[in-house]
């Protein structure tokens, strides 16, 4: 559930297009690969989300977030390839976490003459040249061929599913708050081994590692009063995974639709409500963004008593805030966290990403004045 | 004294041949030439200068006179006010009887066309024209046209129609001098003034001219007014003016 | 330094102040010639120099740009956009459109804007909000456009009128004091339907990185780039369109600033009188300081000052007055870039240093040089001198022999530098040719006004009298002063005379031309554009409606195409050449006949290039011409060069069939209609009306748009008689000036034929006398140094930088009129020195000593 870019296109775009007129994810829809790893034009916001911890041979790490958000604002279309549907933001952050520096970088496109898309055919989700390509599009774990070119960076990488895509929530459906079709559709690759290269800084950086891929498509799926959220993924060394979200309301208090789910070592999913689940923020831990004013609890505790896991969180880099560029989306701290505790008893750890959003001021839905 | 010896009117209807400059004024009966009670002031440095104070004098046809003086004394005004290129300040100036006072230029110009001449120190020959050319000037300033011989006539009278064709530059000062005085003549005009005709001149061209001057009261009865310094020179006219500080000291016979 | 400077105020700075009508005179003289140099430079830079600004202002600058012929197929752009390269690739589509009323012509860019970062230098920031996006109605406006949003605006592009919002104003965030956008901006989208280029764009701008983490540098991203790109695509440095129009326009520009030089030229004679006066003037004086101890430099730099002195008063004035004058002037200009080069809005006239640098070199270094000559004949005045008049005269006339001497040897060496071959395209030695034969011509001057007044000497004293014989020998006598001023204005008449009889020659020739070439009936094109190298799109329906009218024999459709060859621009055309070969007319330079050579441009891959572009290329018949057409290289062989006045740039024309073959947009620009034999040409002109309505075209017959042709040549010419004018007025000013200076001196002269029985009217109609014989002897020696002068800039200059030929002729009425006006202006001349002369006091300047 990673929605702090959904608002960047809110932004301009709730106005104009009338949900009526979508989809809304309803329980009982029938998943279908790999048709359902791209596009559904029939749904208004759509996400595809890759986020990953990564080394060197030589333990230098790094973090990474390549986002894809397609938005449609104007479901006629129209008959010029250029005639605006739907439009196609997307993010790439690189945490050099041994180097202590974090890049940002984000765009904006129409699909135009095939600028930007999701397409089932091609097997490939794209903007510009930060695309994703589908190796073996027949097969749920298909080998993903990541590549992204910044101009401070660029990442190309091999990412291969450990496990087959996982589908959040209960009967497909992903609930965030009390409405109808307030939900979405959540499809996530838990376990991505990644083998590839960063270039930084005219060096070239074999790295290994983890990552996650999130994709979800829904309507509206956002309730009102909720001023923010958290949301984590945890990659456990015993190659279980952990996805877990508390939606904040204006109140302080957590939204009872707040949810997550845990995978187990042979890729079996369970949903974890909100009551099975413990992730408190730690007095003391908060970094103040210089950027947006933000404060952002950077130490976490998360505790699944039915798992009997108990994890302390914490980031060796502070600044992993994505700050919107010109004020258009809301600013939000996505990055690379490592995790220590024990599960039954056993030291255990794990990497994962954090994701924060609502911190510098309440997330406001509808465009910005 | 000769005064009043010849009184007759100008004759006007000759000078109506020429349309511009305007018509000269009818005239009464007069000498040729009368200064009465003239007063003439500069106003130099922003100050007053009494030129001439209060100076009558009267001259005949045929009379030469002699205007002495030191420098300064008024010579030259008295030339320009009795050759109608200026105004007297007080008093009035008749020339053939015309008063000059509160004339426009056209007839201030046809009064000097039809009877003055001008002869200069410096002889003022047009360094351009031949000497013919220079003779018949006056003629043709005064729309004259069939008047080569004339000029040559005049030329011949001051004896130098032989370098007709010169340039002035190639005339020494006394012919020059005579080439001034015949183009001071062509025209046949009552009244001569000449201002130091003879101050640039050797002696011996001093004496040509004089003698020339004189030929020219006695048988062409011009009347002749020389301003001059040199008491040899003013032997030979009628009458000596003597002026001094813009006053005639005396007027006295040779 | 004492001496000199006391050398400086004895002799010129008091004579300066005790004239100060001379010496305001030859200072506006002067400031006119240097205005005239700066308002062109000005104004030169501001009509040419703003097809670029507007858009770079906002966008920034890209640094390669892709295009084609036709279009790129937008499909490259995401093949280009997904190279691994951190480069922006920026689509464009680029029109322009007639706001309606008004008929303002305004260019229009179609950006992405949802995709485009290069947008961001305008404010307010980029919130093009998504739903206008959607919408193909809405229009960005630049500030210099519209004023609010929700304004409308009437806009025709092509061949459609309709309405567009405004769904914000554009401003550009750059410093202030730059021009204010004066563009419309379109989503791509829109701006495609608007323009009927839809799936096409007509460039991509391509954006490098800063910084890189490869080190690459712009080679190695035009090569990487260039390996991406279909055949017949070209990859150029962002710029070099600007730089290639400049190019174009560069002949244009050099001619006018050439011409502006003329008042200079002509100030230089002045300069040089002003100074000779002085000098003989102050003779005396000299000898008197010289025999005080001046040393000769001392008296040199003292006369030099006085140049510099009168140079630097002409010169400030002059770039104030030049200031002024550019805004007059850039409109004139632009007017003609547009009609003749390119689309562009004329830019901010900017007073850089560099004007200050031109008009301070020109207006001080002709100063400078042209007193050269009397400053330093003021330093061999001996310290003896008296003051003997005359004899500076008397040393002109001899030295008359001489100067005719040189000026054969010069009129040789002018006509040997008329042979020569034009370098980089400009015509330098055809300036130098003109340049020498203006300086033989000069010094044969004095030769000729001597001659002529002794000629005239018998003549004038018959039957003006006095005044008849005066004038003339005055002229004479002081000749070396009053040839110069004959050559002064002599010069600027020439000037004139050739200009007059260029333009007159090339006007006959294009009249001849156009009537030639205008067979058609009626002529259709789109309302939307009509100036340089811009060929809005006309439906191809309504050619196919016109040509089933019965009143209607054949429709010839034309479509243009702006291409760059060789680096310069011009036009690729494609015409039916059946139509045109059966009912048209085209004339070949070597005499083929029409029929002949248009049956075979039908047949293949052939072209037909105008004259302009053989010569500018060096192409014959026979050559082959490639052009990259819709993505490959086409191979046209030339099979016959035509005669045409259209554009200087050119144009290559292929049958129709050849570009389709190639340019699938079936789109006309133009179209040319023939009438059927007997059809009334009303109710034929009402059908076509008819079959057009709905679309924004303009009909016209052949009549209408010969007119219109001719309507943009003469206004091309405007500005060339405008400078002739002035230089004109300059030599008339220093005239003036000049002539009061020869008043003063003559003033004895002056003084005593009052004496003598001059009247003052006299004394008038003398000097007025004087300067009418100026006039009519510098008309007399301008309208001979004119034809030949004309001669130079028909068979050299405009040869060798235009390539057109011109057949020479006369235009006597013109010239009749011109040279009475010049006459008629002389005179008036004389008007204050004859005032000034007639305001000596005779008695006074006789007596003084």
């Amino acid at each position: 559930m990673k929605s702090p870019s959904a608002i960047l296109a809110t932004v301009c775009l709730l106005l104009a297009a009338t949900a009526a007129a979508f989809d809304h994810a309803r329980p009982g829809y029938q998943y279908e690969f790999p048709r359902d790893h791209f596009s559904h034009s029939t749904f208004k916001t759509e996400w595809w989300y890759y986020t990953g911890n990564l080394q060197t041979a030589e333990g230098r790490r790094f973090g990474f977030e390549l986002t894809f958000f397609r938005y449609a604002i104007n479901e006629q279309g129209g008959d010029s390839a250029w005639d605006i549907r739907d439009i196609y933001p997307a993010h790439l952050t690189l945490s050099d976490i041994d180097g202590g520096k974090f890049f940002k970088t984000d765009r904006l496109n129409r699909q135009g003459p095939g600028l930007a898309g999701a397409d089932t055919e091609q097997a490939r989700i794209w903007n510009g040249n930060w695309e994703v390509q589908w190796l073996d599009p027949a097969s749920d774990k298909s080998p993903q061929r990541l590549k992204a070119y910044a101009d401070d960076f660029s990442l190309e990488f091999t990412l291969t599913p450990a496990k087959p895509p996982v589908i959040h929530g209960l009967n497909g459906v992903s609930q965030k708050a009390a409405g109808e079709g307030q939900a979405s559709h959540y499809i996530s690759f838990t376990r991505l081994e990644v083998t590839g290269s960063i270039a930084l800084n005219n060096q070239n950086f074999p790295v290994t590692g983890q990552a996650w891929m999130d994709h979800e498509f829904s309507t509206d799926s956002l309730g009102p009063n909720q001023t923010g959220w958290d949301w984590m993924s945890i990659q456990l060394d015993d190659q279980s995974e952990l996805m877990l979200y508390r939606m904040r309301r204006s109140d302080g208090s957590t939204d009872p639709y707040s949810s997550g789910t845990y995978i187990d070592p042979k890729g079996r999913a369970q949903h974890l409500d909100w009551a099975q689940i413990r992730m408190t923020p730690i007095e003391g831990s908060h970094w103040k963004s210089p950027a947006t004013g933000g404060l952002y609890p950077l130490k976490w505790q998360v505790e699944i008593p039915d798992l009997e896991i108990r994890l302390d969180c914490a980031t060796d880099l502070e600044d992993q805030e994505v700050v919107s560029r010109k004020q258009l989306g809301p600013s939000y701290w996505e990055g690379a966290m490592n995790f220590k505790g024990h599960r039954e008893g056993r030291p255990i750890s794990a990497t994962g990403y954090l994701e924060m959003t609502g911190y510098d001021k309440p997330l406001t839905i509808g465009p910005s004045k | 004294m000769r005064l009043f010896q010849q009184i007759r009117p100008a004759p006007f209807d000759k000078l109506k041949a020429e349309p511009s400059p305007a018509e000269i004024p009818r005239a009464l009966p007069m000498p040729l030439l009368r200064l009465d009670n003239v007063t003439k002031h500069y106003r130099a440095d922003n100050q007053d200068v009494v030129a001439l104070d209060a100076v009558t004098l009267d001259a005949e046809p045929g009379e030469f006179l002699s205007i002495v003086g030191r420098s300064g004394c008024g010579k030259t005004t008295l030339l320009n006010l009795a050759g109608a290129m200026d105004f007297p300040s007080a008093g009035s100036v008749h020339i053939n009887g015309v008063v000059t006072s509160g004339l426009a230029d056209a007839e201030l110009t046809a009064i000097r066309r039809k009877y003055v001449g001008f002869v200069f120190q410096f002889f003022q020959l047009l360094p351009t024209l031949s000497v013919r050319e220079n003779v018949e000037l006056p003629l043709l300033l005064a729309g004259q046209t069939a008047n080569t011989q004339q000029a040559i006539e005049r030329l011949e009278w001051v004896e130098m129609a032989d370098y007709a064709k010169r340039l002035p530059h190639q005339l020494s000062g006394g012919q020059m001098q005579r080439v001034a005085i015949a183009r001071a003549l062509v025209h046949s005009p009552k009244l001569l003034l000449a201002d130091e005709p003879i101050g640039n001149l050797d002696s011996t061209s001093a004496e040509i001219v004089m003698n020339l001057l004189r030929r020219t009261a006695d048988e062409l009865k011009t009347t002749i007014l020389m301003a001059t310094h040199s008491q040899e020179a003013a032997r030979i006219t009628d009458r000596i003016v003597a002026l001094r500080d813009g006053r005639i000291e005396e007027i006295r016979r040779p | 330094m004492t001496a000199a400077l006391t050398l400086f105020i004895r002799l010129i700075v008091r004579p300066l102040g005790r004239e100060p009508g001379r010496t305001a005179l030859t200072i506006f003289a002067i400031a006119l010639g240097v205005a005239v140099v700066v308002a062109i430079h000005l104004a030169g830079t501001a009509a040419t120099g703003s097809f670029q600004s507007s858009l770079e202002t906002l966008t920034g600058d890209a640094d390669l740009e892709i295009s084609t012929v036709g279009g790129l197929d937008d499909a490259l752009l995401a093949s280009l956009q997904a190279l691994p390269y951190p480069v922006r690739f920026s689509p464009r589509i680029e029109g322009f459109a007639m706001i309606e009323p008004q008929k303002v012509s305004i260019p229009v860019f179609g950006f992405d804007l949802i995709g485009d970062r290069s947008l961001e230098s305008m404010a307010p920031p980029k919130s093009f909000d998504l739903d206008s996006l959607t919408r193909h109605d809405i229009i960005w406006a630049g500030s210099g456009v519209a004023s609010e949003k929700g304004q409308q605006l009437r806009l025709t592009i092509n061949d459609q009128t309709a309405t567009y919002t405004v769904g914000g104003i554009l401003e550009t965030t750059s410093s202030q004091g730059a021009p204010r956008p004066n563009f419309i901006v379109m989503d791509i989208a829109a701006a495609q339907k608007a323009f009927s280029k839809q799936g096409r764009l007509d460039s991509i701008e391509v954006f490098l990185p800063e910084r890189d983490d490869r080190r690459r540098n712009d080679r190695d991203w035009e090569a990487l780039i260039s390996a991406a790109l279909p055949a017949g695509v070209t990859l150029k440095p962002k710029g070099s369109r600007t730089t290639e129009n400049r190019t174009m326009m560069s002949a244009f520009r050099w001619n006018i600033q050439v011409l502006s030089y003329i008042s200079l030229v002509v100030g230089a004679f002045l300069i040089y009188n002003t100074i000779a006066i002085s000098v003989v003037r102050r003779r005396g004086e000299i000898g008197v300081m010289r025999a005080l101890g001046a040393g000769r430099a001392a008296v040199t730099l003292a006369f030099l000052a006085e140049a510099a002195f009168l140079g630097a008063m002409g010169t400030a004035l002059g770039l104030l007055l030049g200031r002024i004058m550019a805004n007059g002037t850039v409109e004139m200009l632009a007017a003609t870039v547009r009609s003749l080069y390119v689309s562009s809005t004329p830019g901010e006239i900017l007073f850089t240093p560099d004007v200050v640098v031109v008009a301070v070199v020109s207006g001080m270094g002709v100063s400078l040089l042209a007193a050269l000559a009397p400053a330093s004949e003021a330093a061999r005045v001996p310290p003896s001198e008296a003051m003997a008049r005359g004899r500076h005269e008397t040393a002109a006339r001899l030295a008359t022999g001489r100067r005719l001497i040189y000026a054969g040897l010069l009129a040789v060496a002018s006509w040997g530098a008329a042979q020569l071959e034009p370098i980089g395209g400009m015509p330098l030695f055809g300036y130098l040719s003109a340049l020498l034969i203006i300086a033989a011509a000069a010094c044969a001057t004095p030769a000729i006004v001597d001659r002529l007044a002794q000629w005239l000497s018998p003549v004038l004293r018959a039957a003006f009298g006095a005044q008849g014989i005066l004038a003339p020998r005055s002229l004479s006598a002081s000749l070396a002063r009053t040839s110069v001023l004959v050559a002064a204005l002599s010069t600027a008449v020439a000037m004139l005379v050739s200009v007059a009889i260029m333009v007159g020659s090339y006007r006959d020739t294009v009249i001849v031309w156009l009537n030639e070439r205008l067979q058609a009936d009626f002529y259709i094109q789109a309302a939307g554009q009509r100036e340089a190298r811009q060929y809005p799109t006309i439906d191809p329906a309504i050619a196919d409606r016109i040509e089933a009218l019965p009143e209607v024999q054949a429709v010839d459709r034309f479509r243009g195409y702006p291409v760059y060859y060789n680096g310069r621009p011009s036009i690729l055309g494609a015409g039916q050449s059946e139509v045109l070969s059966r009912l048209g007319n085209l004339g070949f330079l070597d005499g083929s006949p029409p029929q002949q050579v248009l049956a075979k441009l039908g047949s293949s891959d052939h072209v037909i290039i105008t004259e302009t572009f053989a010569n500018h290329h060096r192409l014959n018949v026979g050559d082959t011409l490639q052009l990259p057409l819709g993505g490959q290289l086409v191979d046209l062989a030339i099979i016959g060069i035509y005669y045409d006045y259209s554009s200087e740039g050119g144009a290559a024309i292929v049958d129709r069939k050849t570009m389709l073959k190639y340019l699938s947009d079936p789109s006309p620009s133009n179209l040319a209609i023939y009438l059927a034999d007997g059809a009334n040409p009303e109710s034929a002109r009402a059908a076509i009306e008819n079959a057009t309505s709905g679309f924004s075209v303009t009909l016209a017959d052949h009549r209408t748009l010969r007119e219109r042709a001719l309507v943009v040549f003469d206004r091309t010419f405007t500005i060339t008689y405008a400078l002739e004018v002035i230089a004109i007025l300059v030599a008339i000013l220093g005239m003036a000036g000049a002539l009061v200076a020869l008043v003063i001196d003559r003033r004895r002269e002056l003084g005593v034929l009052r004496f003598l029985g001059a009247s003052a009217g006299q004394i008038r109609q003398l000097i007025l006398f004087e300067s009418g014989l100026i006039g009519l002897f510098s008309n007399t020696i301008g309208l001979a140094l004119g034809t030949v002068l004309s001669l130079i800039l028909i068979f050299v200059v405009n040869k060798q930088s235009f390539g057109w030929t011109i057949q020479f002729h006369w235009p006597i009425a013109l010239l009749l009129g011109a040279l009475t006006l010049i006459y008629v202006a002389a005179i008036l001349a004389g008007i204050y020195p004859a005032r000034v002369a007639v305001r000596l006091n005779p008695i006074e300047v006789v007596h003084e000593e």
